[in-house]
Parts: C-alpha cells; sequence; structure tokens
C-alpha cells in the first residue's frame, strides 16, 4: 500500500484533475463543475491561512537557531523573535481582554515602528535611483543614448516643475508610455503569457514534473 | 598650448573625472536635501491637472447613484507614503457620493492601511452608517484563488465583516450582494501582486466588473496594454497625480503637500546626469579621459 502511495502518478493525476476542475469553469459553465471548483477553492483559502502559521513556526526556528549558536549578527534575530512573539500576541483578535488592533502596544508598534521602518526602506530606493541614474545614463553609443533620451524625458513628464515650464513634456511623455512602452510590454505580456501556457499543457500532460521530489526523477 | 594653458586644462579635466566619479553618499546626500527641503519649506509651485487625474475624477464621480464598488487598498505599509494620499482622496469621493463601498484587500497589511485612513476620515461625517451605505471585510488570505473565490461566491468566501465580526449576510448592504455580476466597479490601489493583473483574470474578465486602478510610479509602465485595451478604465499613478487629483476634489492634502518633494528630486536627476554628461564628453577625448 505504501509502495501504491508513492507512486508519481499520483501527485500527476492529482495535478490534472484540480488544475481542469478550476480551469474548465473559467471558460465553460457547468453548474455542478463550477460548484466543485467554488468549494476546492475554499479549501486552498483554509490551507494558505493555515499556513501563516508555518511561516512564524519558520522564522522562530531559524532566528531561534541563529541565536543559540551566537551566529553572525545574532542581535538582529533577538529583534525579529522579540518582535514576532509580541507583534502576534497583543494583536490577537481577543478584543474582550484587550487584545487586538487596537490595543495600545499593537498601535504603537504599527504607527510608530513599522509603518515609518517599512516607508523608509521603500523610500531608500530613491537614494539608489539617483546615484544609479547618475552614473549608467551616459551617452555611450546609440542604445544607452536613446535609454537617456527617452528615461530624462519620462522623469521630465512626471515632475510638475518641468511640465509647467514646458507643457509638451507631458505629451512626448504619454506617447512614450502609451507607444513604445506599451508594445514593449504588451510583446513581454504575451510572450509571458504562451509561455505559461505552454508550461501548462506540459504540466497536465505529465511532461513537465519539475514541481515534483525535486525535478521528477523517474521512479 | 603653453604650460600654465596645459596645467589649467589638465586641472580641469581632473576636475571633471573627479566629478564623474564623485561618491555615491555625495548624491545620497543631495537627494536627501532636495526632498527635505521642499518638505520643511514648501515652494508652492504650481500643479497642472493632467488626463489621469481627470479620468479617475470622471470616473468616479459618474458612477450611478445606488451602485456597489469594491474597494481594495492592495498594499502595505511600505505603499503608504506613495499610496496613501489617493487612497484617502478616492474614499473621500466615493463616501461625498450616494455609492455602495464594500472594502476588502488581498494584502495582509491592507486592513491596517484602511484602518489608518478611518483616523483620518469619519464616514459618518459624510453621514454613511456602517454595514447599510459600506463595510469592511478586511483581508482574504490567499491570493489570487482568494480574489477567484471572492468573485464567485462573496459572503460564502467572506462569511464575517472585519470591523464588528458578524456574518457578513446580516448587513443590509451584503442583501443583494452574491457575486462579482452584483458589482459596478473595481478600485484596486495597489503596488504588486496580488493586484491589477488578478483583478483583471479573476473579475474583470470573466464576470466583465470594470475596474480603476492606482499604482505606484514603478508599476506604471506594466499597465499600459491593459489601459489600452480598455480593460483598466483609468489609471492614477504615483503621487503627482495624486496631488492633481486632489486639487480636483478641492481639498489638498497629503499628495500636495509631497509634490514639490517630487518635483526637487526629478530636477536633481535630471540635472545630475546632464552634468555627468557634459563632464563625460568633455573628458572622452581628453588624455586619460574616460571612454
Amino acid at each position: 500500500m505504501s509502495n501504491l502511495l508513492r507512486r508519481i502518478e499520483i501527485p500527476i493525476i492529482l495535478t490534472i484533475v484540480f488544475t481542469l476542475v478550476q480551469v474548465i469553469p473559467y471558460y465553460v459553465y457547468i453548474q455542478p463543475l463550477d460548484d466543485a471548483a467554488s468549494y476546492i477553492q475554499r479549501w486552498i483559502l483554509i490551507l494558505v491561512s493555515l499556513s501563516t502559521f508555518v511561516g512564524v513556526i519558520s522564522i522562530l526556528q531559524v532566528h531561534g537557531k541563529n541565536v543559540s549558536k551566537r551566529s553572525k549578527g545574532w542581535y538582529f534575530s533577538v529583534i525579529v523573535l522579540v518582535f514576532t512573539v509580541v507583534m502576534a500576541l497583543v494583536g490577537l483578535p481577543l478584543a474582550e481582554v484587550g487584545l487586538g488592533d487596537k490595543n495600545l502596544v499593537y498601535l504603537f508598534l504599527f504607527n510608530y515602528m513599522l509603518q515609518p521602518l517599512s516607508g523608509t526602506m521603500y523610500a531608500i530606493i530613491a537614494f539608489f535611483i539617483a546615484s544609479a541614474a547618475f552614473r549608467a545614463f551616459r551617452a555611450r553609443n546609440i542604445e544607452a543614448s536613446i535609454v537617456l533620451v527617452a528615461g530624462l524625458l519620462m522623469v521630465m513628464s512626471n515632475a510638475p516643475l518641468f511640465t509647467v515650464f514646458w507643457p509638451p513634456f507631458k505629451t512626448i511623455g504619454t506617447w512614450i508610455f502609451a507607444v513604445p512602452n506599451m508594445a514593449t510590454n504588451r510583446a513581454i505580456t504575451i510572450g509571458a503569457a504562451l509561455g505559461l501556457i505552454a508550461l501548462a499543457v506540459r504540466t497536465l500532460m505529465g511532461i513537465e514534473r519539475g514541481y515534483l521530489r525535486g525535478g521528477g526523477a523517474e521512479q | 598650448m603653453d604650460t600654465s594653458e596645459e596645467e589649467e586644462l589638465s586641472s580641469k579635466m581632473a576636475f571633471l573625472e573627479k566629478f564623474m566619479d564623485m561618491d555615491r553618499r555625495w548624491v545620497y546626500l543631495l537627494s536627501w536635501i532636495f526632498v527635505l527641503a521642499p518638505l520643511l519649506y514648501p515652494l508652492g509651485l504650481p500643479i497642472p491637472i493632467n488626463q489621469e487625474a481627470i479620468k479617475w475624477y470622471d470616473t468616479i464621480d459618474k458612477i450611478p447613484n445606488g451602485s456597489v464598488v469594491i474597494f481594495a487598498p492592495m498594499y502595505g505599509t511600505s505603499g503608504m507614503p506613495e499610496l496613501f494620499p489617493m487612497t484617502v482622496a478616492t474614499m473621500r469621493h466615493l463616501w461625498s457620493k450616494d455609492i455602495k463601498v464594500i472594502v476588502v484587500t488581498f494584502w495582509t497589511e491592507g486592513p491596517l492601511v484602511f484602518r489608518t485612513l478611518l483616523t483620518q476620515v469619519d464616514p459618518t461625517s459624510y453621514g454613511k452608517v456602517y454595514g447599510k451605505d459600506w463595510i469592511n471585510l478586511g483581508y482574504v488570505p490567499g491570493s489570487e484563488t482568494a480574489m477567484s473565490s471572492f468573485g464567485r461566491d462573496i459572503p460564502g468566501t467572506v462569511s464575517s465583516d472585519f470591523i464588528e465580526g458578524k456574518p457578513t449576510t446580516s448587513f443590509p448592504i451584503m442583501a443583494n450582494i452574491k457575486t462579482a455580476t452584483d458589482i459596478d466597479l473595481i478600485i484596486s490601489i495597489e503596488t504588486g501582486t496580488p493586484g491589477a493583473t488578478e483583478w483583471l483574470r479573476q473579475w474583470q474578465a470573466p464576470f466583465g466588473v470594470p475596474m480603476i486602478v492606482g499604482c505606484i510610479g514603478v508599476s506604471v509602465p506594466g499597465m499600459a496594454p491593459f489601459l489600452q485595451s480598455g480593460q483598466i478604465s483609468a489609471l492614477l499613478p504615483g503621487l503627482t497625480s495624486s496631488a492633481e487629483y486632489e486639487l480636483l476634489l478641492k481639498k489638498p492634502g497629503l499628495a500636495v503637500a509631497g509634490v514639490d518633494a517630487v518635483s526637487m528630486s526629478h530636477l536633481m536627476v535630471v540635472a545630475l546626469v546632464i552634468l555627468g554628461n557634459i563632464a563625460y564628453f568633455a573628458t572622452r577625448g581628453s588624455k586619460g579621459g574616460k571612454k
């Protein structure tokens, strides 16, 4: 029995069945199939919700190990552990005992730590972009010159300072966005979609087994 | 050329080369100054209103009375500096009209973002009653699968609301809301995945629900094909467009306050790039110049 359960055909059949149950109702309305698809989707939601706990356990294990072994930067792991536990505890949806998203500690951590720190991390990109633009935007050849000119025009079309000074900056920026950018993005989107279809067909036919047993070697 | 001229030229070249190899920390310092100064001392630069903001404003303004709109803050705290102003402005606009609003998010921090909004905008000041005119369904885990499930069966996927924890079906606003076909417009304000493409796949394409998208600047190029095809009815890109939208609403807020910083930081980048290229061309042919 255990050998039977280990057979590679079982996950492949499960993949094919569950994929078809999701894909067919997208194109054809068949009531029982539609109901089955909805029902299975709720299983997935439950599984995803449970996986949150796996994430927390994983964080505790990885950073707990760092602390116990005094690995490089272990003190950062202490911060992660402390705040993971504190945030999880004070954020528990138990309003009757003062916990949840109205808890003062929770609000303090969210408003005065998470929010400014996250915003800062994102904003730091601006510094890298400024430095990278200064170094990389050099008209070294024709291709680099095209990128340089297009990039500068886009930057200027997005800043009121320039568009007030010379309104056609906005027109030029809109054209770059709506014509060359759109054409390129459309090509990438369609190309990626075709690749995904090919991958899906290969998976449904059992040819693509990369998602099984770390590469799907024949057993 | 005599020796003194040669020395002068050589020192100029050395300066230009030094400028081209400027330590990146000087660029960081300049960026910091150019962003911070206009925030501390606003310049009050004029903000021209462009088509994106006008289209966004018109789309919301022309929603017929009694329509039901999904409002989805699809971002976390890191996206707040750029997206929160348009989130606030859009909710002000929606609450100023006779529209039912269902707030839902597929991002874990989405409910916290919306809760921050509620500390700044009071729906009761617009005469809106929770459960009747608007409802917050909170975060639905499961990304695109959850969005698909939500479209097929809204009360079945989210059985209770986020604020009061009561059954979704017990609220008057949800009385006739069963599937995506009962929704008139999706407003997604987002930083990435899940976001517009997932709404398109799971809501716009199968159910034909119109949608408009507010996004961060870096996401804008990827939206172009969907905007051109009409799958996205309006796009509000980044902080500058948010400022324009605030001006259209006649409620200047966070975006208007920040747009001077956008202008000045862009000016700095343009100036640095132009100066960098001048230095590059000036030193290219010189002895030891950059090739």
